[in-house]
C-alpha cells in the first residue's frame, strides 16, 4: 500500500517519521502477576519510536491464531478463570455485579485499544530503533473485552497494530537525574524510558507502585536488597536494576514495599534528597489520573519539571476523532483549550494540564 | 485539475460517479468527523485514492466541544458526543486548505450551525475563497449539540435553511446531510430538495445512550451521543432506499449513503438501495485503508456481475411491490 503518498510527495509532512498499520506476530505472552501479562510482538518495518509512544492494537477472539488454544496459565487465576467468577444469578454483596461477568464480557471488541510500548529490540534481543524486524513488548492488565482476547494469544497468533502513535517523553539535554514514577499499567512506558536513559548514561531513580503485591508486574529477585519499606532506592527491581537504576516500590495496602501510593514514596524520597533541583532533574510519570495529579503537585512544590503521560478513552488514536481530550493551559495562555491525548500527547508538561 | 477523473485501465469497470458538479473517480468517500482535516490521517492511507474527502465540521468560530468522556464503544458500534469541536473557519482556511489542495481529490466541507446565518456565512466564504472546496455539506442533523437537532428534524425550518444557503452558494455542490432521528426521513429529504439541495447525504448518527451501571449515570459527559457503526447499517440502508424511491429518483438528486459501512459488500448494499456514492466513518478507526479496499472489492463485484459502470447498479434493487417495504414484522 502506498501510505500517505500524496502529502509526503508534496513535502507537506515535516519529517514526521512514517507511521502506519502493521501485523504483529505473537512471540511470547508471559504472565507477570495476577491479571498482568507481557506480550512480545514481532513486527517487520516498524518505524523508530520514543518512550511514551503507544500502539493501537486490534485483536479479535480467535483471530489469526496459528496454534491451538491452551488453557490460561494457573498463575493468572482470577479474570482468566471464568469458572471462578459468580454467574449473574449468583451476585451477592461480597461479589457485586461488575463488568467482568463472563456473560457480558463475552462481547467482541469493536475498536482498537491503546497500549504503551514497554520495550523494543531487534531480532537478536539488542536495543534497536531501526531493525528490519522489531520485537515490541507491551505490558497489559486484563480489564475488559480486548485485554481478555490478548490474554488468550499464543505464539504464532497475529494482531493488527497502528503505530507508533503520539508524542513521547522528551529527554532534556540538561538532564542529569530522571525520576521515573510509574503506577500500575503506567509502569510499561517507564521501562522503555529507563532503557533509553541508560543508553545515554543518564542516572535515574524509579518509583513503581501497584495496588497490592500480587498486582505488582515487575520482578523482585530473591537476592534483591531488603527491606523495601523505606524511601531508600535500591537495586531491588530487576527490570530497572538491569539498566543500573535503583527503585523504590510502594503498594496501596502495604503488602509490598512502602505503604501507600507511589507518590508517598516520591515525597519521602525528595524530603531526604534536599539537593535535587529542577536545573538538572526531571520527573517522568505515568499512571492513574489521581496519581499523576499528585505527582505533578509534588514536582511543582520542589520546582522540578514534570512530564506526564495521560490516559483518555480513545476511539482512533490517530488524532482524527477528537475523543481523547485533555484540558490544557500553559503559563501565559489567557484561556484553556482542549488538546488530544493521542496526537498532542499522551506526554504533556504537567504544569500545562488543568487536572480534573 | 481535481475534477477530471482518470479513465480506468481498459477492461476494468468504470467507478466514476457525478455528485452535483463534482466528478468523483470512485464512489467511496470519507464521512465527516472521522478523518479530521486529512493531515492527521495522511500517514495511514493513500488519500489520493479516495473518491472525495469530507472534513470534520467547520463552524464560523472555533468550538471547544463537550467535556470528556466523549466516546464509548457499544456491541457493534460507537457512541460519540464530540460536540462539534473544531478549529473554526479562519484557522481552517489558513492552516488546512493548503494541505487539502495537495490531495488531488474533491474536498467537501461539513458545515454545522445553530442559526441560519452560521451556515450561510461559512458556506458563502468557502464558496468564494477556496477553489479546492468543491462541495458544502450542511450538518443539520448533529444530535450532540442541543439546538442542533432542530433543523434536521423540522421540515419547515430545514427548507428555510437550505433556501437561505442556496442563495449564497453558487459554485459548490450543496449537500444536505439528513438526520435519521425523524419519523419519516422522506419528509425532510423532500423539503431539502425542494429548497434547492443538489445532493443529500444520509445518515448521520442516531441519538442514543450508554449507561455506566457502576456510577448510575450516562457514560458520556454529554449524557446522550450519536450512534454509528455496524449497529445502524440496516436502518441506514432502509433510509437511503426510502429517500431514493420517494424523493431522489424523481428529482434526479444523487445520494451519499453512509452508516456502518465496513466492506465492499456493505457499500454495494447502499448503492443498490439508491446511493450514488458511499462514505465510510467509524470503520476508519479500525482500518484507515478501508475506502481503498472497498474500491477493489467493488471493481471485482462489478466485473463478476458483468457491469461496465458502477452507475448501472445504483438504485437497481429489485423491490417487492412498493408499499410493502413499510409493513414488516
Ligand atoms: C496512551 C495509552 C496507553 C496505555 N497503555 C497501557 C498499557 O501499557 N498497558 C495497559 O494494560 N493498559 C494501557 N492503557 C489502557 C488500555 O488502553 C485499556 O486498559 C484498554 O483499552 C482496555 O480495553 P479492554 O477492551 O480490555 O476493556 P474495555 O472492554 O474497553 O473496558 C474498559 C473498562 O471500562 C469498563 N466498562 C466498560 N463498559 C462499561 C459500562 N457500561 N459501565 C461501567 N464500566 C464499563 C470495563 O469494566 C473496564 O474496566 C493505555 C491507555 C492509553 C490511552
Ligand atoms: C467521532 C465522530 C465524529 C463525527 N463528527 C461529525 C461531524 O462533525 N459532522 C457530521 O456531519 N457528522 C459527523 N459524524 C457522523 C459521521 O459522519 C457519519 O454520518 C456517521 O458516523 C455514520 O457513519 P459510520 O457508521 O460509517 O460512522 C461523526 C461521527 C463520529 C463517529
Ligand atoms: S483518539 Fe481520536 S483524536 Fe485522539
Amino acid at each position: 500500500m502506498r501510505r500517505g503518498l500524496c502529502f509526503r510527495d508534496a513535502g507537506a509532512v515535516d519529517g514526521t517519521p512514517p507511521r502506519g498499520e502493521f501485523t504483529g506476530i505473537v512471540r511470547a505472552n508471559q504472565a507477570l502477576c495476577r491479571e498482568h501479562y507481557r506480550l512480545t510482538l514481532e513486527v517487520v518495518g516498524f518505524p523508530p519510536s520514543t518512550p511514551g509512544q503507544f500502539i493501537e492494537i486490534l485483536s479479535l477472539p480467535g483471530g489469526g491464531s496459528t496454534e491451538k488454544r491452551r488453557p490460561t496459565p494457573a498463575s493468572s487465576a482470577g479474570p482468566g478463570d471464568e469458572t471462578a467468577r459468580p454467574r449473574e444469578w449468583q451476585w451477592t454483596a461480597a461479589a457485586p455485579p461488575r463488568f467482568t461477568d463472563p456473560d457480558l464480557i463475552a462481547q467482541r471488541p469493536y475498536l482498537r485499544r491503546p497500549f504503551s510500548i514497554a520495550q523494543r529490540r531487534d531480532a537478536r534481543g539488542q536495543q534497536s530503533d531501526s531493525a528490519a524486524v522489531t520485537q515490541l513488548d507491551i505490558m497489559y492488565r486484563v480489564v475488559g473485552k480486548t485485554t481478555r482476547v490478548l490474554e488468550q494469544l499464543r505464539p504464532g497468533a497475529m494482531v493488527s497494530l497502528l503505530g507508533p502513535l503520539g508524542r513521547g517523553f522528551i529527554i532534556p539535554p540538561s538532564l542529569r537525574l530522571a525520576l521515573l514514577v510509574g503506577g500500575g499499567v503506567g509502569i510499561p512506558p517507564m521501562l522503555y524510558l529507563a532503557e533509553q536513559l541508560a543508553l545515554r548514561g543518564i542516572p535515574a531513580v524509579a518509583f513503581a507502585g501497584a495496588q497490592r503485591a500480587d498486582l505488582f508486574p515487575l520482578i523482585l529477585p530473591p537476592g534483591a536488597p531488603r527491606p523495601l519499606d523505606r524511601p531508600v532506592a535500591s537495586r531491588s527491581v530487576l527490570e530497572f536494576a538491569r539498566h543500573g537504576i535503583s527503585s523504590i516500590v510502594a503498594t496501596d495496602d502495604g503488602s509490598l514495599g512502602m505503604h501507600g501510593f507511589v507518590t508517598v514514596a516520591l515525597r519521602a524520597y525528595l524530603e531526604r534528597e534536599k539537593e535535587i533541583n529542577g536545573d538538572s532533574t526531571t520527573v517522568f510519570c505515568c499512571g492513574p489520573m489521581p496519581m499523576m495529579k499528585a505527582t505533578a503537585a509534588i514536582a511543582a512544590m520542589r520546582k522540578l519539571p514534570c512530564q506526564v503521560s495521560l490516559e483518555q478513552p480513545m476511539a482512533c488514536g490517530m488524532g482524527t476523532c477528537q475523543s481523547c481530550v485533555i484540558k490544557y493551559q500553559p503559563a501565559g495562555e489567557p484561556e484553556w483549550g482542549y488538546r488530544l491525548a493521542c496526537a498532542d500527547g499522551p506526554v504533556f508538561q504537567a504544569a500545562d494540564i488543568i487536572w480534573p | 485539475m481535481n475534477n477530471i477523473a482518470a479513465p480506468p485501465p481498459t477492461g476494468e469497470p468504470d467507478l466514476s460517479v457525478r455528485l452535483g458538479n463534482m466528478l468523483l473517480a470512485n464512489p467511496v468517500m470519507t464521512a465527516s468527523g472521522t478523518c479530521g482535516y486529512a493531515d492527521e490521517y495522511a500517514d495511514f492511507t493513500d488519500l489520493s485514492q479516495l473518491g472525495a474527502f469530507v472534513t470534520k465540521a467547520i463552524s464560523k468560530t472555533p468550538r471547544k466541544g463537550n467535556e470528556s468522556y466523549r466516546v464509548i464503544e457499544t456491541r457493534a458500534g460507537l457512541l460519540n458526543a464530540i460536540g462539534l469541536a473544531n478549529i473554526g473557519l479562519a484557522r481552517f482556511l489558513k492552516e488546512k486548505i493548503p494541505l487539502l489542495e495537495k490531495m488531488g481529490v474533491p474536498v467537501i466541507v461539513n458545515v454545522p450551525g445553530w442559526q441560519i446565518e452560521d451556515y450561510a456565512d461559512v458556506a458563502e466564504r468557502l464558496d468564494h475563497e477556496s477553489p479546492v472546496v468543491r462541495g458544502i455539506e450542511l450538518n443539520v442533523s448533529c444530535p450532540n449539540v442541543k439546538s442542533g437537532l432542530s433543523f434536521g428534524t423540522d421540515a419547515v425550518r430545514l427548507a428555510q435553511l437550505v433556501a437561505a444557503v442556496r442563495r449564497r452558494v453558487s459554485r459548490c455542490t450543496l449537500i444536505v446531510k439528513l438526520s435519521p432521528n425523524v419519523t419519516d426521513i422522506a419528509v425532510t429529504a423532500r423539503a431539502a430538495v425542494e429548497a434547492g439541495a443538489d445532493c443529500l447525504s444520509l445518515v448521520n448518527t442516531f441519538t442514543a445512550m450508554v449507561v455506566d451501571i457502576e456510577k448510575g449515570r450516562p457514560w458520556l459527559a454529554n449524557g446522550v451521543g450519536g450512534l454509528s457503526g455496524p449497529a445502524i447499517k440496516p436502518i441506514a440502508v432502509y433510509m437511503v432506499h426510502r429517500v431514493y424511491s420517494q424523493v431522489a429518483r424523481k428529482h434526479q438528486i444523487p445520494l451519499i449513503g453512509m452508516g456502518g459501512i465496513q466492506s465492499w459488500s456493505d457499500a454495494v448494499e447502499f448503492l443498490l438501495a439508491g446511493a450514488t456514492a458511499v462514505a465510510v466513518g467509524t470503520a476508519l478507526f479500525i482500518d484507515p485503508a478501508i475506502p481503498l479496499k472497498i474500491c477493489e472489492g467493488l471493481r471485482e463485484y462489478l466485473t463478476r456481475k458483468e457491469k461496465k459502470n458502477v452507475i448501472e447498479i445504483i438504485g437497481a434493487l429489485a423491490m417487492p411491490e412498493e408499499g410493502r417495504a413499510g409493513g414488516n414484522s
